[in-house]
Parts: C-alpha cells; sequence; structure tokens
C-alpha cells in the first residue's frame, strides 16, 4: 500500500521554488508501484491523483488488506539535501483489551516489532544509495502510521529546499528501487496467520 | 528693478535655495531613520506582553540547559547553557524555559521553534503533566516534514527534562485546543514522556498498561539525541480503549483519577 502524503488543498512541504511535496510524491510513488510490481507485489495508492483523504481513510484502505505492508511517501522541509530517512511509530502501548479487537487509535502497537524490521531493512538499502542517510530506522510519532493495522514505515526525503526540481526527480528512481528491493527482503519475514493460499503481501 | 534690487532678489533667492537643501537632506536623514525602525508582527508584540509576567519571578540566576538544533542537518539537538533566574514554582520555571526556547538561539539558522510562536499557556498537573499551549504560529509557521516537526517537540521535551525535574508528560494544544499534527506529520493526540524519574507533585500508581514502560526511553532521551525516544512514549490510559474506526480526536479530558 503506497500512500503519497498530502494533497488537495493540503500541499504539504513547499519550497522558495515552488516545490510542492504533494505533487512530486505522486511522482514517486508511480516509480515506486513500478518498481514493486516489477519485484511481483500487487500495489494499491492511498490517492492516485491531487485529492486528499483523511489520515484515517487512508489507514482504512490499507486495513481492508490482508497482508499488506504500508509505505507512507514524504519530501521534508528539513534534512540534508540528497538523503533518506525512513520512520517507525515510536512505542504505543498495546491494548489490553478481552475481546481481542484492536483499538482503532493504536492499530499500529501489534504491528511495531514488524514496521522496525521492514524499516530497517529499507533505511539500509537507502543508506547504500543515498550517502549520509542514516542506515537505521528511526522512531517517530507519525500520525498516518498510527492508525494502520499492518507492518508501516514513512518515508521522507530530503528535501523541497533544493532550487532545482530536478534534483528530487533525480533521486525517485533510486528511492523506489530501495523500497522495492526492501519490500522482497522482508516478504519472508511477515508471516501473516490464517493466510489463504493463494494470498500474498 | 534696480540693479541693486536685482542683486538683492538673487541674493535672497540662492540663501532660500541653500535652506532648502539643508532641509531636504535632514528630511531624507529621518525618513531613511524611520525605515529604519524593525517592524514588530502582532505574535511577537504579545509574546512580549505574555513573557512580561514569568520573566520577573525572580530567582537566584540559575544555569538552565536548553535544546536548540546541533546544526548537523540530521535532527539532532544540542544543549546550550543559559543563565536565568529560574523560579522554584515549577508552572513558572517551565514558562520561563519554553520562552527562553522561543526566544531562540543566538544563530537563527539554529532555531526548533518559529519566532512567532508564543506560549499562550502552561499548566501542569499534578500528576507531572505538563499542558503547554502554543499560538497558532507554532503549527503554520513550523517547517513541515517528519524530522522538523520531531525536533520542535524534541527541543521542547528535552528542554523540559533537563530544567523542570517535576515534568514526567508533556501534552501540546494549539490555541487550546487539540489538534490531529502539528503541521501535518507529527501526531499531537498523544502525551510525550519527558522523563520517566521525574518527581511529581502527587504521587501517581503504576501505569496499567505494561507495554508503556517508560524506563528505556527515558534512559535514552538523556542521551541528547533527537527523536530517538521520548517522542514516542505514550502516556498510558486505562480509559482509551476505542474500538470503533474514524473516531474524532478527542478535546483534552480530565485527568485519570489513580487510584
Amino acid at each position: 500500500m503506497l500512500d503519497p502524503a498530502h494533497g488537495g488543498t493540503d500541499l504539504g512541504a513547499r519550497g522558495t521554488g515552488g516545490i510542492r511535496e504533494s505533487e512530486i510524491v505522486l511522482q514517486f510513488a508511480a516509480q515506486v508501484r513500478t518498481a514493486l510490481e516489477s519485484e511481483g507485489f500487487q500495489v494499491m495508492q492511498t490517492r492516485q491523483a491531487n485529492e486528499n483523504p483523511s489520515f484515517d481513510d487512508r489507514s482504512a484502505i490499507a486495513n481492508a488488506q490482508r497482508g499488506a505492508v504500508f509505505v507512507s511517501l514524504h519530501i521534508g522541509s528539513t534534512g540534508l539535501p540528497g538523503t533518506v530517512r525512513v520512520y517507525v511509530m515510536s512505542d504505543l502501548p498495546a491494548s489490553n483489551d478481552a475481546t481481542g479487537l484492536i483499538p482503532w487509535d493504536r492499530a499500529q502497537a501489534p504491528f511495531l516489532p514488524l514496521s522496525r524490521r521492514f524499516g530497517d531493512i529499507v533505511q539500509g538499502f537507502l543508506s547504500q544509495r543515498f550517502k549520509g542517510s542514516p542506515s537505521t530506522a528511526q522512531a517517530a510519532a507519525v500520525r498516518q502510521l498510527r492508525t494502520t493495522a499492518a507492518p508501516a514505515i514513512a518515508v521522507e526525503v530530503s528535501s523541497v529546499s533544493v532550487e532545482d526540481r530536478n534534483t528530487l526527480d533525480r533521486m525517485a528512481p533510486g528511492v523506489a528501487d530501495a523500497i522495492a528491493r526492501g519490500s522482497s527482503a522482508f516478504r519472508p519475514l511477515y508471516v501473516v496467520a490464517a493466510v489463504n493460499p493463494g494470498d500474498r503481501p | 528693478m534696480t540693479p541693486r534690487w536685482r542683486v538683492w532678489l538673487i541674493g535672497m533667492l540662492a540663501i532660500a535655495v541653500i535652506i532648502a537643501g539643508i532641509y531636504f537632506k535632514t528630511l531624507k536623514k529621518r525618513l531613511r531613520q524611520a525605515t529604519q525602525v524593525p517592524t514588530v508582527s502582532e505574535e511577537q508584540v504579545r509574546r512580549e506582553l505574555t513573557q512580561a509576567a514569568p520573566a520577573t519571578a525572580s530567582g537566584p540566576l540559575t544555569k538552565a540547559k536548553l535544546f536548540w538544533s546541533s546544526g548537523a542537518g540530521d535532527g539532532s539537538l544540542m544543549p546550550v547553557t543559559v543563565e536565568l533566574p529560574l523560579s522554584n514554582d515549577p508552572t513558572l520555571r517551565a514558562k520561563q524555559v519554553l520562552n527562553t526556547l522561543l526566544a531562540g538561539p543566538v544563530d537563527a539558522e539554529l532555531r526548533t521553534l518559529p519566532p512567532d510562536a508564543v506560549l499562550l499557556a502552561l499548566y501542569m498537573l499534578p500528576d507531572g503533566t505538563a499542558i503547554a499551549d502554543f499560538s497558532e504560529a507554532m503549527a503554520t509557521a513550523i517547517p513541515s516534514g517528519i524530522e522538523s516537526e520531531q525536533m520542535a517537540v524534541d527541543s521542547i521535551s528535552k528542554t523540559l527534562e533537563a530544567n523542570v525535574p517535576q515534568v514526567r508528560w508533556l501534552k501540546i494544544l494549539i490555541h487550546g485546543q487539540e489538534v490531529d499534527t502539528l503541521a501535518g506529520h507529527l501526531d499531537l493526540t498523544r502525551t510525550f514522556l519527558v522523563n520517566a524519574k521525574a518527581s511529581p507533585m502527587m504521587a501517581v500508581a503504576a501505569p496499567a498498561s505494561d507495554s508503556a514502560k517508560p524506563t528505556a526511553a527515558g534512559d535514552a532521551a538523556a542521551s541528547g539525541k533527537a527523536g530517538a525516544t521520548s517522542l514516542g512514549q505514550q502516556k498510558p490510559s486505562a480509559t482509551s480503549q476505542k474500538l470503533t474506526p474514524a473516531t474524532p480526536t478527542g478535546k483534552l479530558t480530565q485527568p485519570v483519577k489513580k487510584p
């Protein structure tokens, strides 16, 4: 599940050169999608065009899929230009609900260890490609990840502050390749309970 | 007109031109001075007014540790020691350090919070939760992004941890309201762990949910690396078991009464 962040009236981060996060992440998503499909993944997106589903709407799309992984794409305002960081949700109190239902507002809690492994793998590929990027995923209270009931990461590219938009465009294939390779490497680690034989991540 | 009168007239006119020239120079100088008067935004005026009270809360000069950006560009923070007349009252003390944090470091590039943001109010709950209410500029003027928003919250959290030992948790409001995110990324519906070893004004019972044990994060928070830790911890609550999707974020409720 690919999530190009923002959209619609929410432009996200904006650079002085007129760069808009909401537009660029959509282009990144197209390249990531192609790379994932070439690895044999079925890909869905939380938005296809310039619309802005709510955080919960985006999570609802992902949560309806069995065996999905969630990748939220962002372009930041800060950070060393040319670097990419992967974020996973920081700790959430797990549910102690007797019914076994997962509380919506912390749906990510049971998936935190898997998200961490997925994030570290993707960040590893990104750090090989983009020098200066961290070697492991970082924890942050990213709102979009909290309500997502799947291994979930946010990928933030630096940054909208670049003068030339082509600088970001040139990063897209590398980011797409790292996410696709990371997803492939993560696939054997992601065991989904009661999966039908035909299902795949 | 006699030649004598003509000479007088030309002389008078020459003197008038010289006086006008001198006066024009003075006017120009005054105009330049007027344009150099710094423009003060409404938010800055409000900040000066709101800061006046805590600034007068005098105490002995104490070395306060404030966390601004390290300038490395990797989201890390750096402690800077500043001498402040810190109050012994935890609420006033927290206001003082946060207002100083908002005022920013000498190098404006190392700011973590928007220059126009104002701390409107700060409340301390008996369980050690500090509720910091900032003006809208905190959300609208901060650079949008996971890293930048995380740095902002982390700088507040670490500054409180270093200077106000009674603060255990941090809750951030924007203009009196709980908001979904700071600027589109960082979750502000939660409470952030500031200091697991804090000594609140009133002792509290152990958390109901053991998954939120704050010890590890608290230890890591002391390391000084931004974003590594304290942001993630959520104040445990035995009552927040929502089982339906799309639940609107609740308004700030009364703290849970613990036995």
